[in-house]
């Protein structure tokens, strides 16, 4: 990276042919584990040529309990690229229980991420009226993160906005509108949208998952479209039962498109949208997961998509079947046409896949990060404390796992590595449970492009 | 007027505990030292349930149970406050009933958070 410039790649190009990811950082709670210690960041060794290869080198433990880290994201990414004040140095760790932000330095020492500054939580709802907070994003040099619900855990919630140097700027958005629930949110600056997506409020989703409060429209079924500069909602889509729980939202890495995609979680689908020549938004389904039936349950079991990723070169979507059991590869160089091209098993409830690489797989297919080459798929198997206690209890005695799987970013495939796995059921404190992964110089589900 | 109860914790040998009808029991016993799970301290996260063996509380400010959890004795420590001297069993240890897979073992339409559930059928 020449000295002129700010943080990340000029470009999606640039990205991919970037060195390898060495370390890798994930999130692994305690918090509805039954263990009383500070959930905490992991370092893991991902460099194929170090001793300590496929370990957690080492632990940034929270300043208190019970925050329920979750999802996380960078101060600063390729949007910032021209600037050369900037820096991506910082990791913002949102605990979605606490309310507290926690800013995590890892440039000082990459290996060894410090503590830099906590919000506390209780200053964001007194400031703000905001809880539950989920996706981080920066947007030039400030950073917005989506918050699920209000000061009493009651949808729609909002934005909250922070400036560079981490000071509670206030709320982003200037209205809701109509919207009844938040979640995940991503943007494409070119063509001035924003789209974000519906989970639930915090105080239903926060307890554990009751099916039976989906008829009772409690989960979200929307897409939300905005008018980014203007910072409110212009358009939604209601996606009805194939769009039940829409979680992930991600747009093509590529600054001029206006393709995108959403999982919608419960309906296990993907949800394509794009802006047709008319210059109108539209939507289509264009990936459904069949549910199975477990031999000895009188409910069919969807998939639970709760996450999906695009490969730098926008070439491949992977998605996760966290019930099934299922990593899945589709290449959608058509997006109005997926074409499945891999799919491996690692745990779940059908009992496809009880091991991986010796170790018992307590959950199934979670949270996923791609290296920026789209060779190597790292991937965790907890979703949110209460909702593993509900369908994986055994998670609480096992711990999570990290898997890699190896991509053909060419050909397309999948193949889980045999030579790495990091088990989170012999930490030191005890079994933890990880869940979101990024990397030091950026990765595939956090930079977008002005 | 403040009264002051006795908390028995069966499954931590039955230590007991002075708390008054004031303080929510998460923070009372917090105070006194006893180890416990907490999340978003507002009666909505359901990580400091606690399982109520005998006794009373007033727990109207918990969002987060559904009417079956409520049958089955739990309670949201940060925001109940004691009406009686009680009995818990505190932590995860208390948990065999509070989570359900729901695909397993549907909820019945009474069974449902309060603000939804039908009336149950005589």
């Amino acid at each position: 990276m020449a000295d002129c410039c700010g943080p990340g790649y000029a470009s999606p190009q640039e990205a991919i042919a970037a060195p390898s990811e060495k370390l890798l950082y994930t999130i692994a709670i305690y918090t509805g584990t039954g263990i009383q210690k500070p959930d905490y960041l992991a370092t893991v060794d991902v460099d194929p040529e170090s001793p300590t290869y496929s370990q957690v080198i080492h632990r940034l433990e929270m300043p208190g309990i019970g925050d329920e880290l979750h999802h996380m994201g960078w101060n600063a990414c390729s949007s910032c690229h021209d600037d050369s004040s900037m820096a991506r140095k910082y990791l913002i760790l949102p605990g979605v229980r606490s309310n507290n932000l926690h800013i995590v330095d890892t440039a000082t020492d990459p290996r060894a991420p410090r503590l830099h500054k906590v919000i506390d939580g209780a200053e964001i709802k007194a400031r703000a009226n905001l809880s539950g907070p989920h996706t981080v994003h920066c947007l030039g040099s400030e950073i917005i993160i989506s918050f699920l619900g209000d000061a009493k855990g009651e949808a729609p919630g909002g934005y909250l906005q922070l400036d560079k140097d981490f000071n509670i700027v206030g709320r982003w958005e200037n209205s809701m509108g109509e919207i009844k629930f938040g979640y995940d949110f991503w943007y494409q600056p070119r063509h001035n949208i924003m789209v974000s997506s519906e989970w639930a409020a915090p105080n239903t989703f926060m307890p554990g998952f009751d099916l039976e409060e989906v008829g009772h429209l409690k989960y979200g079924r929307e897409l939300h479209f905005w008018d980014f500069e203007k910072r409110e909602p212009v358009e939604s889509f209601y996606l009805g039962e194939d769009g039940l729980l829409p979680l992930e939202v991600k747009f093509h890495h590529d600054p001029d498109s206006t393709h995108g995609f959403c999982g919608a979680a419960l309906s296990t689908n993907v949800i394509h949208w794009w802006k047709g020549d008319d210059g109108k938004w539209q939507w289509e389904k264009v990936i459904d997961v069949e549910n199975e039936m477990h031999p000895e349950w009188p409910i069919p079991l969807p998939g639970v998509m709760s996450a999906i990723l695009i490969s730098m070169d926008d070439k491949y979507l992977y998605l996760n079947n966290w019930l099934h059991g299922d990593m899945r590869q589709y290449d959608i160089s058509d997006p109005h046409n997926p074409k499945l091209t891999g799919q491996v098993f690692m745990g779940g409830l059908l009992g496809k896949a009880p091991q991986v690489n010796g170790v018992e797989v307590a959950g199934g297919p979670q949270m996923f990060q791609l290296s920026l080459d789209g060779k190597r798929l790292y991937v965790t198997t907890s979703l949110f404390s209460t909702w593993d206690n509900q369908f994986y209890p055994e998670i609480r005695e096992k711990g999570g796992v990290m898997v890699q799987i190896d991509c053909d970013p060419v050909n397309g495939g999948m193949k889980i590595n045999p030579d790495f796995i990091v088990d989170f059921g012999k930490e030191p404190n005890g079994p933890s449970r990880c869940h979101e992964a990024r990397y030091p110089g950026g990765d595939c589900t956090s930079d977008i492009w002005l | 007027m403040t009264t002051t109860y006795t908390v028995t914790i069966a499954n931590r040998d039955g230590a007991t505990y002075e708390v008054t009808s004031r303080r929510p029991l998460l923070n009372a016993l917090l105070d006194q030292g006893v180890d416990l799970p907490y999340g978003c301290t507002y009666g909505g996260c359901i990580t400091c349930a606690a399982k109520l063996i005998e006794g009373s509380v007033d727990q109207r400010k918990q969002v987060a149970l559904n009417n079956r959890q409520i049958d089955n004795g739990y309670v949201i420590l940060c925001v109940a406050r004691a009406t009686s001297d009680i009995t818990l069993e505190v932590g995860v240890e208390s948990h065999d009933t509070l989570y359900r897979n729901p695909f397993l073992d549907p909820l019945k339409p009474h069974e449902l958070k309060a603000d939804i559930a039908a009336p149950k059928e005589a």
